[in-house]
Parts: C-alpha cells; structure tokens; sequence
C-alpha cells in the first residue's frame, strides 16, 4: 500500500480570469491608484481562495491598454497560488478598445494563453474603462466574437466615472446587465473584489441551476450594487451578444 | 462583507439570548458566525436576503428538523432558529471543534490522514451517518466536499450544512454542486433523493482513499471544458476512472497518479464496491448503487485486514493469513486468524470485530466492536479476546465444552476456540507455528 505521504494532490483545472484594463490618460490621478489598489486587494483574495479551492486552480492574466495595449502578465496567465505580484500600473495615452480586443482575441486559444495538461474551464473576462475608444473597436468586436473561448466565457464590464462609454461596454460584454457604472473610487475598489470573487467562486457552489453563469447573472448574485450603479440599457442602443447557436461539443475536439 | 456586525443581539425562538462574536466564512447561501448562543460559543448560519426560492418553507423545514433532533451524533444539526430581522434569518448550530478540517484541505493536500485506517474510519463515519439519516426516510440533497469536518487522527466527522435535509423526494429546490451531482440530476431527470445522496457518497469515499474524482479521468483533460462537455462527463457519458470494460475514461499516468497507485493496491472487494458504484449500470439506474449496508459491511473487512508492520507501514493481509510486508520485507506476525461466515480476519493486536460483520443489525448498532484482540498486561506477546458487546457469547472451548464468555470477559487465542454472538459463529484458527515467530 502507499503510504498516504506518497499521494500528490487532486488535479484540478485552470480557470482564468483576465482584467482587461483602461490605462489611458484620463485615468491619471486617483482613478488609476483606486484601480491599482482594487487589484491589489483582488489577487489577494483570490490568492486565499484559490488554495482552498477544490474545484479550480485560479490563474490571472493582466492586459493594460492606452495607445495600443500590453500583457501585465507577460509571461502568460500566472497561477496565483504562486508568488505573482502585481505591479501598480500608470496612465497615460489614448483608449485603444479595438487594439485591446485584438490582442485579447489572439491569446484565447489553447495554443497561446490557454494551453495546460489539464485544460481550462471557461475564463472569466472582467473589463474596465473609463472613457470612449479612440479606435475601431466595433471590427475587433466582431472578431473576437467568433473566438469561442469568448462567446463561452463570463463577461463583465466596469465603466469607472461619468465619461465612461457605457454603451461601447456593454457591447463589448454583450449585455448592459453585466455592466456597474460607478463613479466613486471606494465603491469601484470594492465591488471590483465582489465580483472577482463571486465568479472565481461560482463553480463551487451549490445551484438551483448548472449551465455557466453570464456575467448578469453573476451581477445578480454580488451583494451590494446600488440601484444607481446598474445598468440597464435597451437593446437598440448598443450591440448585445448574438445568442450563441448550440454547438455539440465533443472529447476530441481541437478548435479551442 | 458580513451582514451582521459583531455585538449584533437577537432572541431565538427558544428565548434565547444570541450575540454575535465574528464572521467565521461564507458559502453560496449565506454567511457562518461565531455566536454567543445562551452564554455559551456556538455557530449562527444566516441566510443571505433573496438567496431563498422559498424562505418561509424553508424555514418551516428547518424548524421540524430541529424539533426532530440530529439523526446522530456525525451531523452538526440545527439546534434553534432565529425570528426575522433585516430582512432575513439564521439557524444555530454546534462549532465545528478544533481538530476537524475540510475535505478539500485532505484533496489538496493540506492535512494528511496518518493512516488509511483512520482514512477507513472516516469513511465508515460518513456512510453509517447516511445510513441512519436514509433509514429515518431523509435525504440530504446537497452532499459535497463542503459538508465534511473530519478530524484526521482518529477518522471521526461532522456533517455541517444540514439545512437541506427533508424527508425524501421533498424538493427543496436546491439541486447540488457541480461535480457531486448523480448523472440523474446533472441531466435533469430526477430531483436529489436518498439514492442520489448515495453517488455522492461514493465519490466523496472514493476522493478520501485515492485523492481523484472518480469521473475525471482522461476525458476531464480535454483542453476546454465547456459545459456541454461537462454535462456528458458527469451526466450522459459518465464512466469511471477505472472501468474495465471503457477505457475512454482511463487514468492519465501523469495527472492520475494517485488513483493507479491506490487501486491496484486495494483488495478484489474494495475495488468490487467502487466498480458497482460507479458502474455503467449504476450511473444510469440509481437502484443499482451500492446500498450503505454493503458499504459498511465492505470497509469493516477492510479496515480488519490492516495490520501495522513494526516499520510503519500498514500490510494489507488477505484472509488472515500471514504474509510479508512490502514495504521492508519482514514477515508480519499474525499467529492466528478469526474466520467469520463469509471470510477470515488476521487477530494481530487491535483488531475488531464489528457488530456488522455478524450479520444484519441495527443502523445505530453497526459500528460497535463487539470483539477486540488485546494484549495481557505485561505480556505483550499473549494475546486474547475480549467480549466488548453487552451480552453474553456462547464459547466451546478446545476441548468442546461449552462456556460462556461475560461481557470485558477476555478468551485466550487457541486453535479451535468457537464463540458465537447474534446468531453468527467466530472460529479462532492457527496460521501454525512458524508464523509466531517474532
Ligand atoms: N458549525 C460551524 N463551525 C465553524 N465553522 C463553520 C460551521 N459551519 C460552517 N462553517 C464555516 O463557514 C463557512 C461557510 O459555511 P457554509 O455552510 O455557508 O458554506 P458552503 O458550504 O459553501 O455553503 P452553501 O452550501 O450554502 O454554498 C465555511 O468556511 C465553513 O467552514
Ligand atoms: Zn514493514
């Protein structure tokens, strides 16, 4: 018999979660120290949650943009479990949306930034801006739509102060309730952790329900959103995601 | 993110005074405190406002349970219900004690079991505390690795989260975790009910012995697992790690390393029982899984089997009969056997016999030693056993004369020594000579 010191922990699958972050100069001042300390705080926790974490192995990948946009992480995703530390980001340059979208689109394949022995869940996308692109954000749209890593993963939108495109964010989560609208920066540092933790942690719940939760339904379940910071938006004023036609996936499946 | 704030005070429907301490976590449902409960520290679970379909049923639930009483002394039972406030309402339970950790922290490593036969008797903790709450004609509905405290010294658990609990076939509209749900639920086409409860026991007794999912072998590797996918892993192409007729499931060498090891030490009716629990049949017709009786019966040959080796290792014998140990290649030292009914026990120092092991008895029963080979003061090398039931056994001794055997009574070991309790026949056997060699 082995000794029970010769077992090796339950394997357990990657799930990621991306920040897709606005580092453009109107985030200069207090709103890009509110969001270096929001993410400070956030990996933190999911630090603590991922080690008790029996359904998933969390791992975090940073894209910051302004005038074109850059991998924080740039190695790839980072197990948070191990020693991943976050550099505080500056602002500066323009709100390249499209340019974001793009890169993003090109590492949501197995073959780049979600490729491991053990496979991924579906990823947890959380955006954040506090302005309008100043590129075609519209054609990366479209795009990365066909990306199915996209299409399957849970999507929410931040949009941080009054100048904030809350139209273009939630086109791009493709549902304006997957959108909080805050303008004060305690409220952004706090509901930025609230929501982080609530879809790192979905998988771990006991449901009523069991198909993948949509970054609205993730809204539903995070305490403490003022009536004021939901977004409730009609659906010919932005661009809400196309129902996602059912696929019949399969084991030996190679187009992820 | 706590709701209430420590210094928080109510009255419970008992009229009792409740203060709250701290925060001590949170779930899907709500949040768990530290509570001063009648002056004494205890536990308030304190639902989230809206995370209740039905609050008032649930509640309704809730409080025939607590006047019902814990089924046994395993479950982490309500205990008194708190009236609305804020908007919603809590339930008190015992804290889980020093000692105890989560299931979780045994997959991932964080604790160890010293032993597999504390691992065993975690396991039969677990599976004699269904078995009593199925036999009262309960369901538990929502079993996970969350509902487990288990102290890992001694094997003993505490079930927690028992608020879904209800006479079975009720529904409570809670239908599982993903991952411990029976194929049944996971496809829709049945409420959680007793039988349900039971594929997830074999999972959860499956993880504590090999540290794997039971369903996730090879197929759960795939590069992206979507829930389409996992529906078909859980739900409609379900199959287990090691079935031997599917391969498609099969352990990967690399990742499943502790199962392959596991396994193919594992005596032919342990492997039997997780083949019946999670075989084709049983994933699909919920009538075919093991029942808890079969479970007990199984793991109690198990945990006798064990004997300890001088070198630390634990040697699985076969039958009682003596062998060596793989580990450091001494022989073990077991000078006699006990044969039961259907199979024969080693009676090195320690081992019991189960009141279970004798036959159907009383769920509340099964766990009882009835028998235990001890050792005589300052001689530890004579063994006997020791009546430790309450009634009398009926022994012929060597000789054939009849004799009886009081309770704390302790009968030498001798080839040829028959004792019988509850109907059922116990023969003390010789492995011959050379096996009492030191
Ligand atoms: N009786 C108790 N004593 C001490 N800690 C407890 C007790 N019951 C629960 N806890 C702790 O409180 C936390 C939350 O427990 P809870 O039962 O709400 O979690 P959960 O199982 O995730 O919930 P849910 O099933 O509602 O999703 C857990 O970390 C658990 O360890
Ligand atoms: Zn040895």
């Amino acid at each position: 018999m082995p000794t029970t010191n010769e077992l090796t922990d339950m394997p357990r699958k990657d799930l990621h979660i991306f920040y897709v972050l606005d580092t453009s100069g109107s985030m200069e001042g207090t709103k890009i120290s509110a969001l270096n300390h929001a993410m400070d705080e956030t990996i933190e926790v999911l630090r603590t949650i991922s080690k008790q974490n029996g359904d998933a192995r969390l791992k975090i990948a940073v894209l910051s943009f302004n005038t074109g946009a850059e991998w924080i992480t740039k190695n790839g995703p980072e197990y948070l479990e191990e020693h991943f530390e976050y550099e505080y980001l500056e602002a500066g340059g323009l709100t390249d949306m499209g340019a974001a979208l793009d890169e993003l689109n090109s590492k949501l394949s197995q073959h780049e930034f979600l490729g491991s022995m053990m496979g991924a869940l579906m990823p947890v996308i959380i955006f954040m801006t506090d302005g309008y692109a100043t590129d075609n954000y519209e054609e990366a749209l479209d795009n990365i739509r066909q990306n199915r890593w996209f299409a399957r993963g849970t999507k929410i939108g931040f949009a941080l102060g009054e100048d904030a495109d809350v139209k273009m964010i939630s086109s791009i989560v493709g549902n304006s309730e997957a959108v909080i609208r805050v303008t004060d920066n305690e409220l952004f540092r706090r509901l930025m952790r609230f929501v982080s933790v609530t879809s790192s942690m979905v998988r771990s719940r006991s449901s009523t329900a069991d198909n993948a939760p949509t970054g609205a339904e993730i809204l539903q379940q995070v305490e403490g959103i003022p009536e004021e910071a939901k977004v409730r938006l009609d659906k010919d004023d932005y661009n809400p995601e196309p129902k996602a036609q059912e696929e019949d996936d399969d084991w030996g499946d190679d187009k992820w | 993110m706590a709701t209430l704030e420590n210094g928080f005070h109510l009255r419970t429907e008992f009229h009792r005074d409740l203060t709250v301490n701290r925060l001590l976590g949170e779930g899907g449902q709500g949040e768990v405190y530290h509570v001063a409960y009648d002056g004494r520290p205890a536990a308030l679970k304190w639902y989230k406002k809206d995370s209740l379909k039905n609050p008032a049923a649930f509640q309704e639930n809730l409080r025939q349970n607590i006047m019902r009483g814990a089924p046994s002394r395993e479950f982490l039972w309500p205990l008194d219900l708190t009236g609305w406030e804020r908007g919603s309402f809590g339930y008190v339970m015992d804290l889980r004690p020093e000692g105890y950790y989560d299931i979780t922290d045994f997959a991932l490593c964080h604790v160890r079991f010293p032993s597999y036969k504390a691992v065993i008797d975690a396991c039969l903790s677990i599976v004699s505390a269904f078995r009593i709450l199925h036999n009262d004609g309960y369901s538990y509905q929502d079993l996970n690795d969350g509902n487990f405290f288990i102290n890992p010294r001694n094997g003993k658990v505490l079930i927690g989260d028992n608020d879904n609990v209800a006479p079975d076939k009720t529904e409570t509209g809670i239908v599982g975790k993903p991952r411990y749900m029976a194929p049944e639920i996971v496809l829709r086409k049945n409420m959680p009910d007793s039988l349900s409860d039971r594929f997830s026991m074999s999972v959860i007794l499956y993880m504590l012995f090999c540290l794997n999912h039971p369903l996730e072998g090879q197929r759960y590797l795939v590069p992206a697992l979507t829930p389409a996918l996992e529906e078909k892993l859980y739900g409609s192409e379900a199959l287990f790690m090691m079935d031997p007729d599917d391969r498609g499931n099969a352990p990967n060498p690399t990742v499943h390393g502790n199962s392959i090891k596991v396994w193919n030490c594992l005596p032919d009716y342990m492997r039997k029982i997780f083949l019946d629990a999670f075989s084709r049949k049983a994933l699909e017709k919920p009538s075919a899984r093991p029942s808890e009786a079969v479970w007990l019966n199984t793991l109690t040959r198990f945990r006798s089997e064990i004997v300890p080796c001088a070198c630390g290792n634990e040697i699985f014998t076969q039958d009682g009969r003596p062998c060596r140990c793989e580990k450091c290649g001494q022989p073990a030292r077991i000078p006699f056997r006990l044969q039961l009914s259907q199979y024969a026990i080693p009676a090195a120092r320690g081992s019991r016999v189960y009141r279970c092991q004798l036959g159907i008895c009383d769920a509340k029963d099964a766990l009882n030693p009835v028998a235990m080979v001890v050792a005589k003061e300052n001689r530890p090398d004579v063994l006997g056993i020791r009546n430790k039931s309450d009634r009398r056994w009926d022994a012929v001794t060597t000789k054939g004369e009849a004799r009886k055997v009081a309770p704390e009574e302790t009968i030498p070991l001798k080839d040829g020594i028959r004792f019988s309790a509850w109907g059922e026949t116990i023969e003390i056997l010789s492995n011959g000579p050379e096996s009492a060699a030191p």
